[in-house]
């Protein structure tokens, strides 16, 4: 997880709302999950072998938005301590990047067609789940 | 899709699996691989205590997957999947003892990729990102607040 600032999170969860919106977060570019995971040294062994990949210092932006409950629950799972109200929302992502040599708009405006599955909650884990 | 997107669709894949890795690139940086130093200075006390709280951090929650268990490589989130119905979901929090609003989305999409040159390729993305914002147990053992963005 990646602190950010309290004003970068905004949540209206009555109305199934929320909103994270990040400008400029210093990130390295992995070139992929596999090479994310194993810090730059790839995946060696077959049958998925992929070579490494030196990671690139880059800035990415993004705004991402919660709207327009679909369906909610109550769900109280004490296999996994958590509990808590939940919302199926729509969702739209708005994001840029910027390293050297290359720089990455997403589509303006953004589609709400293109979310595949969004949650809203409100919960407690953990010690907080009594 | 255009004529040239026709042609170069085993490219554009290609391009596709490699250029979402910015996105994939930052999960790495929330799950602490490719990471650059992480100042937990938005993560304070219940007193706003800044200072005391400022290389405090949350646990991760207990559960997760292996999304390369050839590798051992244990990750602490639960994946949102459209075939599950929301009331049977898995924590969707990557952080534990947490009390507070959580946010997750899995989404798709398309854009536009500039290289150096000034030329623009079309590209596709899929994004695994939310956000925690309440309050926690952090690692030092004591009640905090916080703001976090899973990239």
């Amino acid at each position: 997880m990646i602190p950010v600032s309290p004003e970068s999170v905004q949540v209206d969860f009555d109305s199934g709302r929320a909103s994270l919106r990040v400008r400029d977060l210093d990130v390295f570019d992995d070139h992929d999950l596999a090479n994310s995971l194993t810090q730059g040294l790839g995946i060696p062994s077959s049958p998925i072998s992929q070579p490494g990949v030196f990671p690139v210092r880059a800035k990415v932006s993004f705004d991402v938005e919660w709207n327009a409950a679909l369906a909610t629950a109550q769900i109280e799972n004490s296999a996994q301590h958590f509990k808590g109200s939940f919302l199926s929302t729509g969702a739209t992502i708005n994001w840029s990047v910027e390293q050297p040599g290359f720089q990455f708009q997403s589509e303006e405006p953004p589609l709400p067609g293109r979310n595949l599955i969004s949650v809203l909650g409100r919960e407690q884990n953990g010690v907080f789940f009594t | 899709m255009n004529k040239q997107g026709l042609f170069s669709w085993n490219l554009l894949q290609d391009k596709v699996l490699s250029r979402r890795k910015l996105i994939r690139g930052a999960a790495g940086t929330a799950l602490g691989a490719g990471l650059l130093p992480p100042k937990l200075v938005y993560a304070h006390d219940a007193n706003d205590d800044n200072e005391r709280a400022a290389c405090v951090g949350p646990n991760p929650i207990p559960g997760g997957g292996a999304p390369l268990k050839p590798l051992g490589i244990f990750v602490h989130h639960n994946p949102l999947n459209a075939a599950i119905p929301l009331a049977n979901i898995n924590d969707p929090s990557q952080i534990t003892d947490f009390d507070g609003f959580v946010g997750l989305t899995n989404i798709h999409g398309a854009g536009t990729g500039t290289d150096a040159t000034g030329a623009t390729t079309q590209l596709a993305f899929r994004a695994d990102m939310g956000f925690s914002k309440g309050k926690f147990i952090g690692t030092d053992g004591r009640l905090h607040k916080g703001t976090f963005a899973f990239v």
